[in-house]
């Protein structure tokens, strides 16, 4: 007997044991300010971000040129204490403030910004296509790729493309000078963006790969990481905690409120929402659309914020003349498209499913957003239009229809909205569709390689201009999952590019969306809500469409 | 009273499955035709996420969020989960059989051969193996049957049921090792007897206690996976109902500190715990039936 | 003895040779890699790190060059999906606290269902066998997450008692603990009693009782380590199980663990992310098994380890 207790015995100590070796810091002392972000952190190298909740952890890290206003997020100087166009709009020189230093106290110099811009045309990332806006830089890129390509095979012979050639010089140490290729007036929001960036070089130098090209992402890891903002990363422990302290060489480190902030995960929506209420974070940037509906329908609580966001929830349409198995596409006849866009009733989806007051949407573009732009009306819901229209096409009562399906992935109420659809569908025009959900990457997959007929899809702006939406359905945009080609669309965006006159400019754009909407590859639906958690005794946090926050003002009232 | 026990548990069980499983096939009229109250997608978009009403009788569960009838949806969704479950379970028997009786009878290296390929299998990531199998296979199912949703049923019961099959066959194997050892199958043996009718006639018979009792523990097993498939979104496909998706999907609302739709969950949850219980107590109560020792072990 | 240690303990890494090809075969065929396009996709930067550590932009040289990695270095590479975080990191800190769960709830099920088999084995057919037996199935009648939510709900919104989440004190662990030892529990239990019923028909048990012996001395000394046998047959496995967490325990609570993992490995196609789970999943389970045919022998003197029967 004594020997069959030893292995309850063995197994509490094993327990014991454990316990200390796992257990972290409960005795750790709790942040000044502690959130919850979108998300798991994916990449903190500017160079491969894209995801939104690491780029807002880049604005707490970094600083460029230019940066953002805390309360309105409009660009104001950052990095550089003057800054100046000439008359032409397209050159612009920076001055680098003398008193800009790096996290361990060196000086933020002109070399480190053409390391990192030039970093970003040699290793492309998401975001390259920004720097293309440079004289010189796109050609650079594609000559470098190339030149890349070349040596790979072993062809030596081939010269390395000369940097020289792209619009970003270096007078001296403290002055940038970058020649644009047409004039953007939204330039200084650029600058202030991620891409724009720049980088301590020296520190990365021990993670540069045998290519001398790439960099190991262990660089991004306390305590290699240098920045130059208000905070430096601390630490970060996978998957609990990530920890920024505000740096002590920041040159405005005076106006940084809180000393210590954290960022703790949390996967599961409700557990982040039980994390906030213990008290253990101040703000929870993303509450669960289902709970915020809850404590809204019911709510008297005064710590829940909603307020639109800078996205819009649509659905995409292939539009090319045969589906991936070779069928014939019904959806390459712009009635038929149009017609299914007609037949959407949005209300229920807005009321039942999305439940926290999002706008419906006719519009691609989220309305009342860019200052001075109008946007077109759009198809409205018209039923017996849309039965008329799909007659038109060949399909009278849906007959004949073929059997298409809707894509979407199963995370969230994207099952919920594409019932909906489809039963709309199917009693508005007696179109049977069949609904497929699958998991977010192999929906990534299809959607982007045109293995849809139907699909869920959704673009959030990234800087304030309407070129960040337009830019999508461009036909040679690689974010143009509808394969929608209008040689009209393309015009007006490229006129639009070169335009000097910001109003002649938006109205060029609105007539592009204008031809988007009639001609319907896409159908929106309505424009996202941002959902915010925090208690009154938490101050600084904006309420922006672009679900975006500089750190700096941050704090909390005891 | 003693013996009695297990039988009695066995009537109780039946019953109760009898009673529910009947319920849901009898209503299935109305659960299924698209112009009924009942159906399980009429999106009664007005009456959105409302609880119980007695009044009416397509509300008495209460609605979804998209306004459908829970009770046309728990209804339809006992068919659905009791299908998956049976057929996953029918699965497993034929490959647990088959894989049992060959390495018992045969032994030697087949034996070790197949007993390793149940222990790699153990091994294997579940979830994996469910995501290749129906990308690969719901293609050619759609077109072999003519219906996305009857692909995506078949995908789900088959990739449940092929992995369900291990411990039937090592069960069967130990019962075949030691039959094997019986005299009148040494007598088979010596006598010429073809192995398929040995197979067939003398160790099957005397398999189908076990085989029974596993095949009725390994239907709630098969439910149960179907509800984590829907968790992770990889279960059945909307707007088809199972006990487990509208368990999975009622989650969120049902729990949430904050004014819960408590509807959601107790009544797929009710249904499907008194429906798995009602099996394992089958299960085990044929176990105990078709034991003899157990007789006597009152002390 | 000797030689059966050594002879499972060559096995082991061909038995982890197999599992690691089949997986990486099965991986390689799954569609939506990695470094697939979505929304958001890999990014370029991370793509090309890959390329140049692997000295290669092809599956050959990854399969050529990542095995001898990981037995050479004890180096799983780097995580596809997590940029910037290797295997090992992940590995390094998810195992400890699924680890420390999982002996945990390990304890708390041994305890439990080996408590309920025999109450429903001595009681049976009484209503103590009924309430016993049901109270033990609930783990395997009801989806785990719904029971891990009412749990919360209980004990947590409703009593007070202990967190609803979260990961650093003990307190944090007794929950998911007990969420997790529920299914064991339930086999657990269910074994035992069959096992405790077979062996109390057994003549040595009448004998022992004709002899005089109070019934507790019978039922613990002599008929339960008999019949624990089967149930110490499962530990192994189960053990496995909860050690390598539980997906559905760690959503819910909200716990660092390494059950996340394997489904979020296979949710983003990190080929070197599923293949280091699964390999430690696989050598859990081999060696556990391993540990619970040796610990036969310490047991029970009398069973000759060589001819237990599998």
């Amino acid at each position: 007997m004594i020997r069959l207790l030893s292995i309850p015995v063995i197994l509490a100590g094993l327990v014991a044991a454990a316990v200390f070796w796992s257990g972290d810091a409960g005795d750790r002392q709790r942040a000044d300010f502690a959130f919850i972000n979108r998300g798991d952190n994916k990449c903190l190298d500017p160079n491969g971000m894209s995801w939104m909740q690491d780029i807002r952890l880049a604005y707490g890290l970094w600083e460029g040129l230019y940066t953002a206003d805390p309360a309105t997020f409009k660009p104001i100087l950052g990095c550089a204490d003057h800054a100046q166009v000439d008359s032409t709009q397209t050159v612009w020189t920076l001055h680098i403030r003398p008193d800009a230093r790096w996290c361990n106290g060196d000086s933020v110099t002109s070399r480190d910004f053409l390391f990192a811009w030039r970093r970003f045309l040699e290793t492309p990332g998401e975001y390259t296509y920004l720097h293309f806006y440079v004289q010189g830089a796109k050609k650079y890129s594609s000559d470098f790729a190339d030149y890349l390509a070349a040596r790979k095979k072993g062809d030596t012979t081939r010269p390395a493309p000369d940097f020289a050639s792209v619009g970003e010089k270096a007078v001296d140490d403290q002055t940038l000078v970058v020649t644009l290729t047409d004039p953007v007036p939204f330039f200084p929001a650029l600058l202030a963006f991620p891409p724009y960036f720049p980088m301590h070089e020296p520190s990365m130098h021990h993670f540069l790969e045998k290519d001398g090209l790439h960099y190991n992402q262990k660089f991004t890891r306390p305590p290699f990481l240098v920045t130059n903002g208000p905070y430096r990363l601390a630490e970060w422990t996978f998957k609990r905690r990530l920890r920024m302290v505000a740096s002590d060489f920041y040159w405005n480190r005076a106006n940084v409120k809180s000393r210590v902030i954290d960022q703790i995960y949390a996967d599961d929506g409700t557990a982040a929402f039980r994390t906030y209420e213990r008290g253990d974070v101040d703000w929870l940037a993303d509450l669960d659309s289902d709970l915020a509906a809850q404590i809204l329908a019911h709510g008297k609580r005064t710590d829940l914020h909603v307020f639109p966001a800078f996205g819009t929830y649509f659905y995409s349409l292939n539009c090319l003349p045969t589906l991936s198995d070779g069928r014939h596409n019904p959806l390459s006849d712009v009635r038929v498209r149009r017609a299914l866009s007609m037949a959407i009733d949005r209300e229920p989806i807005v009321k039942n499913v999305g439940r926290l007051g999002q706008p419906v949407s006719f519009t691609y573009l989220p309305p009342h957003v860019f200052e001075g732009y109008v946007s077109p009306p759009g198809l409205p819901y018209d039923v017996t239009q849309a039965r008329k229209l799909l007659a038109e096409a060949g399909y009278p009562n849906g007959q004949g229809f073929p059997h298409l399906s809707i894509l979407y992935n199963t995370e969230s109420l994207h099952g919920d909205v594409a019932q909906i659809v489809r039963r709309q569908w199917l009693d508005n025009l007696g179109i049977q569709m069949d609904l497929q959900g699958v998991e977010v990457k192999v929906f990534g997959e299809m959607q982007h390689t045109q293995q849809f007929s139907v699909s869920r899809a959704s673009w959030y702006g990234d800087y304030n201009d309407p070129s960040t939406f337009t830019d999508k359905y461009k036909s040679d945009s690689d974010d143009n999952e509808a394969k929608w080609n209008s040689p009209e669309y393309d015009r007006l965006c490229a006129e639009a590019q070169k335009e000097p006159d910001q109003h002649r400019r938006l109205a060029l754009l609105s007539q592009a969306e204008n031809i988007l909407l009639s001609e319907a590859p896409i159908i929106p639906l309505y424009t996202y809500v941002n959902t915010y958690m925090f208690r009154d005794q938490v101050q600084g946090i904006p309420l922006l469409a672009n679900a975006m926050i500089m750190f700096q003002p941050v704090h909390v009232i005891h | 009273m003693k013996g009695e026990f297990h039988r009695g548990r066995i009537r109780f069980g039946g019953l109760i499955l009898l009673l529910l499983l009947g319920t849901c096939i009898v209503t299935l009229p109305w659960t299924l035709r698209s112009s009924s109250n009942f159906y399980y997608d009429h999106q009664h978009t007005d009456s959105a996420l409302l609880p119980p009403q007695m009044n009416t009788t397509w509300m008495w569960f209460g609605t979804s969020k998209l306004g459908q009838s829970l009770l046309g949806q728990c209804l339809a969704g006992g068919v659905i989960s009791l299908t998956i479950g049976l057929a996953a379970a029918a699965i497993s028997v034929f490959l647990g059989v088959t894989v049992g009786i060959l390495a018992g009878y045969r032994g030697g290296w087949l034996d070790s051969l197949l007993m390793r390929i149940v222990d790699i299998l153990y091994a294997l990531p579940y979830i994996l193996l469910v995501i290749l199998f129906k990308i690969a296979m719901e293609k050619p199912l759609e077109k072999m049957l003519g219906s996305s949703a009857a692909a995506n049923l078949v995908v789900l019961f088959l990739s449940i049921g092929l992995v369900s099959w291990l411990t039937m066959a090592r069960v069967i194997r130990g019962q075949v090792l030691s039959l094997r050892t019986l005299p009148f199958i040494e007598a088979a043996r010596a006598a010429g007897v073809p192995q398929y009718r040995i197979f067939l006639r003398h160790l099957l018979p005397n398999l189908i206690g076990p085989i029974t009792v596993y095949a009725t523990l390994t239907v709630p097993q098969a439910i149960l996976q179907e509800s984590l498939l829907s968790f992770l979104g990889i279960g059945i496909q909307k707007p088809m109902p199972t006990w487990g998706s509208l368990a999975s999907d009622g989650l969120g609302l049902a729990l949430a500190p904050v004014a819960s739709c408590w509807w959601l969950l107790v009544f797929p949850c009710t249904l499907l715990g008194v429906t798995l219980l009602a099996l394992n107590f089958v299960g085990d109560g044929l176990r105990d039936a078709f034991d003899p020792k157990a007789e006597a072990s009152h002390i | 003895m000797t030689r059966f240690i050594a002879w499972r303990i060559v096995q082991l890494p061909l038995i982890l040779a197999v599992v690691y090809l089949i997986t990486f075969a099965l991986v390689w065929l799954a569609p939506g890699s990695p470094y697939g396009n979505n929304d958001r996709a890999l990014s370029e930067a991370a793509k090309n790190d890959l390329k140049a550590r692997f000295h290669g932009e092809n599956w050959e040289a990854f399969l050529a060059y990542y095995p001898w990695r990981i037995v050479a270095h004890g180096d799983f590479g780097p995580s596809l999906s997590y940029e910037g975080w290797s295997v090992n990191d992940v590995l390094s800190s998810a195992l400890p606290v699924s680890i420390s769960l999982g002996l945990f709830s390990i304890l708390i099920a041994l305890l439990c269902g080996c408590a309920a088999g025999v109450t429903a084995a001595l009681h049976r057919g009484g209503i103590l066998d009924l309430l016993s037996l049901s109270a033990a199935l609930i783990g395997i009648s009801l989806p785990p997450f719904v029971v891990a939510g009412m749990l919360i709900v209980i004990f947590s919104d409703g009593l007070h008692w202990l967190p609803s989440g979260g990961w650093g004190q003990f307190r944090h662990m007794i929950l998911p603990a007990v969420a997790l030892a529920l299914m064991p529990m339930a086999y657990i239990a269910r074994l035992t009693r069959v096992s405790m019923l077979d062996t109390l028909g057994h003549d040595f048990v009448r004998t022992a009782r004709a002899k005089g012996l109070p019934k507790r001395t019978v039922v613990w000394k002599h008929a339960f380590r008999t019949a624990f046998l089967p149930v110490f047959t499962y530990l192994g496995p189960a053990t496995a199980y909860a050690m390598t967490g539980s997906f559905v325990v760690e959503t819910v609570f909200n716990i660092p663990g390494l059950g996340q993992h394997f489904v979020n490995g296979v949710k983003n196609r990190d080929q070197t992310l599923i293949l280091g789970t699964v390999l430690v999943y696989a050598a859990f389970l081999l060696v556990l098994n391993l540990l619970v045919d040796i610990g036969y022998a310490l047991i029970d003197p009398r069973i000759e380890i060589t001819a237990r029967p599998e």
